[in-house]
């Protein structure tokens, strides 16, 4: 019995080393962002003192007083840039380039990115999955094969053509051919995990279905992608955010400010505030939030469409 | 026999063709994106931008970029700094995966927290890390080049040169910024690889452990000669996968060092930015681009071939 105990008290004990250990990388794991968001509350003043503190909370007689400290949302404030207007709202417009033109072109997009991704995927998904064909497993591979062209060596190419097309073509849109390239780069990976989630359904659901007198197109709508549809979630989620997060691409694609999006937007911010460091964090946190919050409450549906790419790609 | 209507063999055709028909904008999508313009980096390697169009130059573009000193150097910083970022991330993504596998009560909260590093963009990981040491006025500046704490006159990170390199030209030891820089990446990219970690621990059978802990096998013993073997395949897909993220990802050093100082963060990939679109050396670059794909394509097809293996195996 005493025996047993002791057993009990040492899990414990480890279980305590576990929780404390785990704590610890969390918190270490987070700094980075916690200071992020301590930078962005700080006031300009605070920014440029010579030498540099942690805490904008000193008094002349104290190194740390919590009362005192001066916290300021002028980071915030010239990102959003608000005017007071009659028409508006709340009675204020947000003029900031980033809030007015990059984060709506950024959410257009990721979005139209990924809802073609989804819809061409799930049906190359939902073939190789259900179909063997002639050259089934070479065509796989290949689409495989693709994703290791890193980025800029397909960019090389790409930049000359939008040049070439921006000069011959008359409707020549740069949005468009963006999102085209999106959809492009993004595709190979989402084919391999549609393909895994399709194979996760049973067949026999389908062939009932066509038994019943439905057309293979109709079964795909109407029976699998209905089954499949939380892996075809997890696969919109996932290029949602891959385009959200994208740099380069828009870089050297884009050469309008009103089509730029966030990421190159932010760009901006690094070359116009060297100095004004709490400007910078201010537009950090303001674009990557909306995908913290998103990751927050989908992140079971993300782990899947991860573990599924990196595994099985 | 009933005869077969025009209606009745064009649905016929259509059923039989429908694999191809769902493929094919795929095809097309992937054809025009990746396949031309890997194709058209190929072509654009052997020529010359001149102001009448473009010239055939042969293999010059090569020889310029073998003779021009920095490729040996980026290649080397590619080589310290994929060092630096596969084994340290590998190595804490392991240990957080066996702290997370003892499933506390609080695991899920500590999961969620430790992945947010994941889904913020590498640009903005890099911009948050610079924030820290912003020469002079960074949040931890005021620390690090505090002479009194860090001899002999404080550290600026972004900022100090690269100290004399033991073996020949190769850039080891290397500069603060590249450790900086591997920090930085290997914060952004350790969630992804805990998760995978974590997943194939997750699928080791409680058997085989069980069995092995009534033979009498200690904690080290099982994770040595039990755990590490059966999750070896999935650590080999994320050393895979962090050698190719790390080998074409610019957005970081673009955000949080620009590579600098001198060239002392340049990687590979970042040269062949700063060779096509700072220079306008777009031969050369396709040069330099052609060689990165060829290392990526061996990595990939290595990667389709043990994932295979171990299909096969299930």
């Amino acid at each position: 019995m005493a025996k047993k105990n002791v057993h009990i008290t040492r899990r414990d004990r480890n279980l305590k080393l576990v929780n404390i250990a785990l704590l610890v990388v969390t918190l270490i794991s987070i700094l980075p962002i916690a200071t992020t968001i301590l930078i962005s509350f700080k006031e300009q003043a605070d920014i440029t003192r010579k030498p540099p503190i942690i805490f904008p909370c000193d008094t002349p007689t104290k190194s740390f007083d919590i009362t005192a400290c001066r916290w300021a949302v002028e980071g915030y404030q010239r990102v959003f840039a608000p005017k007071p207007s009659e028409t508006a709202l709340l009675g204020f417009e947000l003029t900031g380039n980033l809030i007015r033109i990059y984060i709506p072109n950024t959410i257009m997009y990721a979005f139209f990115t990924a809802l073609l991704v989804m819809l061409l995927a799930s049906f190359s998904g939902f073939a190789f999955s259900r179909y063997d064909f002639r050259g089934h497993n070479a065509l796989l591979t290949a689409i495989y094969a693709v994703t290791g062209v890193p980025l800029l060596t397909n960019l090389l190419a790409l930049y000359q053509m939008t040049i070439n097309m921006r000069k011959n073509l008359p409707f020549y849109d740069d949005r468009m051919f963006l999102i085209f390239v999106y959809i492009g780069f993004f595709l190979p990976i989402s084919v391999w995990i549609t393909k895994g989630f399709f194979d996760a359904i049973p067949r026999e659901l389908e062939e009932s279905a066509l038994i019943e007198g439905c057309s293979p197109i109709g079964a795909l709508f109407r029976v699998t992608m209905p089954l499949a549809t939380p892996g075809l979630i997890s696969v919109f989620l996932l290029t949602f955010v891959n385009v959200w997060n994208e740099f380069i691409v828009a870089y050297l694609l884009i050469n309008k400010n009103e089509f730029k999006p966030a990421m190159f937007g932010l760009y901006d911010f690094l070359s116009q505030n060297i100095i004004n460091l709490q400007v910078l964090a201010a537009a950090c946190i303001i674009i990557a939030s909306p995908m913290v919050i998103l990751f927050l409450f989908t992140r079971k549906t993300f782990f899947k469409a991860m573990v599924e790419g990196a595994v099985k790609g | 026999m009933q005869q077969r209507t025009a209606l009745q063999s064009f649905r016929y055709r259509w059923r039989k063709s429908l694999p191809f028909w769902l493929i094919l904008p795929t095809i097309v999508v992937i054809l025009i994106v990746q396949v031309y313009p890997a194709i058209y980096t190929g072509w654009l390697s052997l020529q010359e931008r001149e102001p009448g169009g473009w010239l055939y130059v042969g293999t010059k573009n090569f020889d310029r970029l073998f003779a021009a000193g920095i490729f040996p150097e980026s290649i080397g910083h590619t080589v310290v700094f994929l060092l630096g970022y596969t084994i340290f991330t590998l190595t804490l993504g392991f240990l957080i995966a066996l702290l997370l596998k003892q499933n506390v009560r609080l695991s899920g909260l500590y999961i969620t927290l430790l992945f947010i590093p994941w889904i913020i963009a590498d640009v903005i990981a890099g911009l948050v890390f610079r924030l820290l040491v912003t020469p002079d006025y960074g949040l931890f500046s005021g620390i690090l080049q505090n002479p009194a704490l860090i001899p002999p006159n404080g550290l600026s990170v972004l900022t100090a040169t690269r100290p004399a390199p033991w073996f020949g030209n190769f850039p080891f030891p290397p500069s603060p910024a590249m450790i900086y820089l591997i920090l930085a990446a290997s914060w952004r990219a350790l969630p992804f690889v805990t998760l995978l970690i974590l997943a194939a621990l997750q699928t080791v059978p409680a058997e085989v452990i069980e069995s092995a802990r009534i033979d009498g096998a200690t904690g080290f013993q099982l994770t040595r000669h039990i755990t590490v073997p059966l999750i070896l395949p999935a650590m080999v897909v994320a050393l895979f996968n962090l050698i190719i993220g790390g080998m074409n990802g610019v957005g970081m050093v673009f955000s949080l060092t620009g590579g600098g100082p001198g060239t002392s963060t340049y990687v590979i990939s970042y040269l062949l930015y700063v060779i096509g679109w700072g220079q306008l050396r777009f031969g050369r670059a396709a040069a330099l681009a052609l060689l990165i794909a060829f290392v990526n394509w061996i990595l990939i097809f290595s990667i389709l071939r043990m994932t295979r293996v171990n299909e096969s195996r299930r």
